[in-house]
């Protein structure tokens, strides 16, 4: 085993580093004791739109050899299937589809140490906050809850029931603000 | 040599480029402060939180649920024609403010809980909870959408000048049934500042059945529930069925008898509360006193008898239709010593 490249290599890789680093870093970065830390919270944040579409048609094909969702051979919509015990059958949340579109969700980290009614102060802590986008767009959402024999509807002694489906469509209300925190004694 | 040298040419040039910012945060834990942590949950707060959704087909809102089939065979749609919740005082949905959910110092949360502190030896539980109750000093009264601290045990507070949105939610249901072809008229339900404090869901897994199993308690408290009907066409409602201070607190299962899920083989829904076991002969005295009775075993089915926790309450302060009153009605203490519910589909 030879040692010459290593050392050499390791050389150049402390050089650079020493090139790199020691003005420019000793200038930039500065101890901040707990004081200085504890008063730093995050700023800004982050603001999403966009859609989901899960399955709405079938994707960008849809003919024979693809399938397509009239095809009840093929099938669309995603399937989630739980088993609720050691060898018996599944709950299953199927035929998932649809598009889900939003405008203004928000992200960020919130100090709350006043308001709600007193409980701001008692509080005095950060949250993570996700603000909610007012409305959401629900385009052909559709979902159905049943039970299953098996796992997959390609599974041999395949049985299922239907126990209601739900469509919706439009625009949903949903306002406010979701606050997540830890909660117990960390 | 060099390889050593190397190591710590780099470990000092690190040092100095990075001057000890980890020094100052970390310290250890002794063995005593160790001992007190606990796991932490999610804790989950809603503030001006509005929720509606509809069924309008000209504004192209849809909200249906299909796929149920009535004995006949017929199909079965419910269109719910409007679903909200929003800040107490909607007047039946009409004007839907915000309203927060959950305490900051006692939110919705998720959690895994020790199951030895919930008589669920040795196991880790799922939980989902609604705040918790409070001592009566400290909490506010269920049913009243005006109480004061020190009047109840409910966490959450109603509206009030400091606190305008309230904790404690309108909310609402609109929906209509359609048989085969035949509409029905839409039927409206309504609660008023509904408080759920104490409510819960956990689950665990069991190992000798290896089966899901859980334990549900619904605590739902509301100054007053409405239902009514109204024609679809003309808007002409019957008379409004009130409940007025209506206080359900519902416990399915229980950590002596857990609710068990299942699905059996023909892919049917299962829903059992298993009977308690009985006790074995001669470990309960026959004037079932304690002092002639196996100690333990008489312990273990004294907590099943006496501890309310076990037991469902339903109380109505007053059920009136149109203007007359039927007075109040009380359930209390019910004990679900077995119960297995399982769905059957018609078609088959």
């Amino acid at each position: 085993m030879s040692k010459y490249p290593f050392n050499r290599l390791g050389y150049m890789a402390g050089l650079i580093l020493l090139a790199a680093q020691v003005s420019p870093a000793q200038a930039e970065l500065n101890l901040l004791n707990d004081q200085a830390l504890s008063g730093i919270s995050g700023q800004g944040g982050i603001y999403l739109s966009g859609d989901i579409s899960i399955n709405e048609d079938g994707g960008p094909i849809q003919n024979t050899y693809f399938g397509s969702c009239s095809d009840t051979t093929k099938r669309c919509g995603a399937r989630l299937a739980y088993q609720l015990k050691e060898g018996g059958g599944w709950m299953v949340l199927d035929d998932i589809r649809g598009k889900f579109s939003f405008e203004g969700l928000t992200l960020r980290v919130r100090k709350i140490d006043s308001g709600f009614g007193g409980d701001g102060a008692l509080f005095n802590r950060d949250v993570l906050e996700i603000g909610l986008p007012n409305f959401v767009r629900y385009d052909s959402v559709t979902f159905k809850l049943a039970t299953s024999s098996t796992a997959r509807p390609t599974d041999p002694g395949f049985q299922q029931t239907d126990i209601f489906s739900v469509e919706m469509q439009g625009d949903v209300v949903l306002e406010g603000n979701l606050l997540v925190f830890p909660t117990g004694n960390p | 040599m060099n390889r050593i040298w190397l190591i710590t040419r780099l470990a000092a040039l690190l040092a100095v480029a990075v001057p000890g910012l980890a020094h100052a945060e970390m310290q250890s834990l002794s063995e005593s402060e160790l001992s007190r942590v606990n796991g932490a949950g999610i804790g989950l707060v809603l503030e001006d939180f509005k929720f509606a959704h509809g069924t309008d087909v000209e504004n192209g809102q849809i909200f249906r649920i299909g796929g149920i089939k009535n004995s006949q065979g017929e199909d079965v749609e419910i269109v719910v024609n409007k679903l909200y919740i929003a800040g107490a005082g909607s007047n039946y949905g009409e004007t839907l403010t915000p309203v927060n959910l959950g305490r900051l110092v006692n939110p919705y949360s998720i959690d895994v809980v020790d199951g030895n502190d919930i008589g669920v030896p040795d196991k880790a539980v799922l939980q989902f909870a609604a705040p918790h109750k409070v001592d009566t000093t400290q909490g506010y009264d269920c049913l009243s959408s005006s109480a004061a601290a020190g009047s109840g045990t409910c966490a959450s507070r109603p509206a009030s000048a400091d606190l305008p949105q309230g904790e404690r939610p309108d909310i609402g249901l609109q929906l209509n049934l359609t048989v085969g072809s035949q509409d029905t008229a839409n039927i409206n339900v309504h609660a008023q500042s509904a408080v759920i404090d104490g409510s819960y869901i956990r689950l665990w897994g069991d190992n000798e059945r290896k089966q899901m199993v859980g334990q549900f308690k619904l605590n739902f408290y509301t100054p007053e529930l409405s239902i009514n009907a109204c024609d679809q066409t003309t808007a002409v409602c019957g008379s409004r069925i009130i409940m007025q201070n209506f206080a359900l607190e519902l416990a399915l299962g229980n950590s002596l008898q857990p609710m068990y899920f299942d699905v059996d083989g023909t892919g049917n829904f299962v829903l059992e509360v298993a009977a308690i076991q009985k006790p074995g002969a001669g470990t309960i005295g026959a004037d079932g006193l304690r002092d002639s009775s196996d100690a333990a075993t008489w312990d273990f089915y004294n907590d099943y008898y006496t501890n309310p926790d076990y037991r469902s309450n339903l109380a109505i302060g007053n059920l009136s239709v149109g203007d007359r009153d039927f007075g109040s009605g009380r359930i209390e203490g019910m004990l679900i010593q077995h119960l297995k519910i399982q769905t059957k589909d018609l078609a088959q």
